[in-house]
């Protein structure tokens, strides 16, 4: 229950996307079509669900005081946690080419992208701050990266269907992106606030 | 024929001032059809054109706007303990509702018509007609005592950001009466939540708007001076200087409702107050039956989608039922068929969430649209203590998602199509 309430309010409560604005770089750039912004919406959860564990098990086997070394490492928090989603990134790709090259194909460019993604370093750092066990990392990060899914889904089919409009040109393309980004978090906000696990 | 004689002597030259002709072509093809016709492609040719699809849904909310600039009376006098038949002091609470509507929706049409009708010039078209509807929607949705300044600063996010930025009338990817209100709410909360704001009329000694004990009557010229005057002339009661009644509390059956569960809110209101509507509220959501009426008017004439109001009305119910299997708090215990007499959910149903250029626009995403805004409408309602009513956030959230449900459906049925080829 407790995994589900946290899944939950990643997702929808907590998005990385429209409560954080986090990852706002791919999710501006690659959002112009419903076809590429799923993919990389899967990969974002793929990725985000992977590193979690992988981070938490640093963070609290390797840097913690009572690691290995004995002493508080922290202050290498950000940096081991880059190199881990760079190269976890760097292993999935290879993975995926040698498994299933339809998908790799269909993800493209966007695979390699998520390294500078800041929505997965951002979801590590939150599950630090937030001092989540390993179970509970795993659903936070599938909830954000599901949230961040969603978020960037919605704004390409949006952004499909703006096409046709008749936005006045100073606007066209990111300016228009950055709008809807702004009033899609406030569409978001209809949920802020709910609390699943003060509800029982 | 004197009108058309009037508006052809009065018409502004095209060419000379633009701006003028535009603001003239407005007001005359409210009155008349215009005579030009289209030249080149073939057009639809329906009486229906966009025009009177708005006139309807605004000739719709006319009940509305009667009951509530009643209702905007009936709660100031309510809360003094003054007046409390339905007929009695009828004269001083329809004139203490003119007084307080009446700027809200003026200076809503100033500021919306008014950057309508810039735009329009700017990109050398005719005004569009879309802010009728919203014009008219939004006075309906704020709390009477409103300052003016919030109202016209709301208005013109929401008509510059929410719809002009997309490219005007029908491109909106949100309903923008509702863009103007979640702007006041989250921009101004003070103004449009708690108990104080629902009730016209009253100031404490520093001269803000508030109903706490020792607030009094907060007259303007117009009631002593006007209508006072009017009324002495005509032998009838008067604006008096009186204080709000002891231990009034102002508090919506929403909010009584949070705190207690249905019988907290049948020890203020009865049931048939909450039907009718003669309770604190935004100005034009308490009357059910007036709304439902408005409601049936929009389906008899084919404006609204009964897909959606059918399945928003399915999902509330859904998902009702499920907090009442539930029952942790004492508002999730509210039998399912009493969460319809509190709030606005008739009102969001009817004119909000109908709003066919918001709305998913295929049938079977119509269903999926509105269920989801009745399922999570219900949780915000019930299940998020920052907010009172859920139906303006669940409408705006699906907005959000509904040109991905178009999107999805519309896949969906290309791939049927492709498998059956």
């Amino acid at each position: 229950m407790e995994l589900v309430n946290i899944f939950i309010k990643s997702a929808f409560i907590e998005n990385l996307a429209l409560a954080y604005f986090l990852g706002m770089c791919s999710y501006l750039a690659v959002s112009k079509t419903v076809k590429t912004a799923f993919g990389l919406g899967l990969a974002v959860i793929f990725v985000l669900g992977i590193t979690m564990p992988i981070n938490w098990m640093i963070e609290n086997y390797l840097l913690a005081d009572t690691g290995p070394f004995g002493t508080d490492l922290t202050f290498l928090r950000l940096i081991l946690f880059i190199a881990v989603i760079a190269s976890m990134v760097q292993l999935v790709e290879m993975v995926i080419e040698k498994v299933s090259p339809p998908l790799y194909n269909s993800l493209g460019i966007f695979l390699p992208l998520i390294t500078v993604n800041c929505a997965i370093l951002g979801g590590s750092l939150f599950m630090v701050s937030k001092e989540y066990n390993l179970s509970e990392s795993i659903a936070f990060g599938l909830g954000g990266g599901f949230g961040w899914f969603l978020a960037i889904i919605a704004i390409a089919a949006i952004r499909e269907k703006i096409i046709y409009s008749d936005v006045p040109p100073a606007l066209r393309g990111l300016g228009m992106a950055f709008i809807l980004t702004g009033l899609m978090g406030m569409a978001f906000m209809s949920l802020m606030g709910i609390d699943p696990s003060a509800i029982k | 024929m004197g009108l058309l004689d009037f508006f052809k002597r009065i018409e502004p030259d095209k060419k000379k001032s633009p701006l003028l002709h535009t603001a003239y072509d407005a007001f005359f093809t409210f009155a008349y059809s215009p005579d030009s016709t289209t030249q080149g492609g073939v057009h639809v040719r329906d009486g229906m054109d966009l025009k009177r699809t708005m006139i309807h849904v605004v000739l719709a909310m006319q009940l509305c706007y009667i009951f509530g600039t009643y209702n905007i009376g009936h709660q100031h006098f309510d809360a003094m303990g003054m007046y409390p038949g339905f007929l009695e002091g009828f004269h001083l609470k329809l004139s203490h509702g003119l007084i307080k509507l009446l700027p809200i929706f003026i200076w809503t049409h100033v500021v919306g018509l008014g950057i309508e009708f810039w735009f329009a010039y700017k990109k050398g078209h005719a005004v569009e007609e879309g802010f009728l509807v919203s014009g008219a929607l939004i006075p309906l949705i704020m709390p009477p005592d409103i300052p003016i300044w919030i109202l016209c600063v709301s208005v013109a996010f929401a008509v510059v950001i929410g719809k002009e930025a997309f490219g005007g009338t029908g491109m909106n990817i949100w309903n923008v009466a509702l863009l103007c209100r979640v702007f006041v709410f989250f921009a101004y909360p003070t103004t449009i939540s708690g108990d104080n704001v629902w009730v016209s009329g009253f100031a404490d000694a520093a001269g803000t708007m508030s109903l706490n004990p020792g607030s009094v009557t907060d007259y303007s010229w117009w009631h002593t001076g006007l209508f006072n005057g009017l009324f002495e002339w005509m032998g009838l009661d008067t604006f008096k200087p009186g204080a709000v009644m002891d231990g009034y509390s102002g508090a919506t059956p929403l909010a009584l409702a949070y705190q207690g569960g249905w019988e907290n809110v049948t020890n203020t209101f009865s049931q048939n107050q909450l039907w009718w509507g003669t309770i604190p509220g935004s100005i034009g959501e308490t009357s059910k039956p007036l709304i439902l009426l408005g409601a049936a008017f929009l389906l008899l004439t084919r404006i609204a989608s009964w897909r959606i109001m059918f399945s928003m009305l399915l999902g509330a119910i859904c998902m009702s039922m499920l907090l009442n299997l539930w029952g942790a708090t004492p508002f999730m215990e509210v039998p399912w068929y009493f969460q319809f007499y509190l709030g606005s959910f008739f009102f969001a149903m009817a004119f909000m969430a109908t709003d066919p250029v918001t709305a998913a626009s295929t049938n079977t995403g119509k269903w999926v649209y509105g269920f989801l805004i009745g399922f999570i409408g219900m949780i915000v309602r019930v299940l998020n203590p920052a907010y009172p009513e859920g139906w303006m956030l669940a409408i705006l959230f699906l907005n959000t998602f509904a040109a991905l449900i178009d999107h999805y459906v519309l896949e969906s049925n290309m791939k049927k199509r492709l498998a059956s080829a």
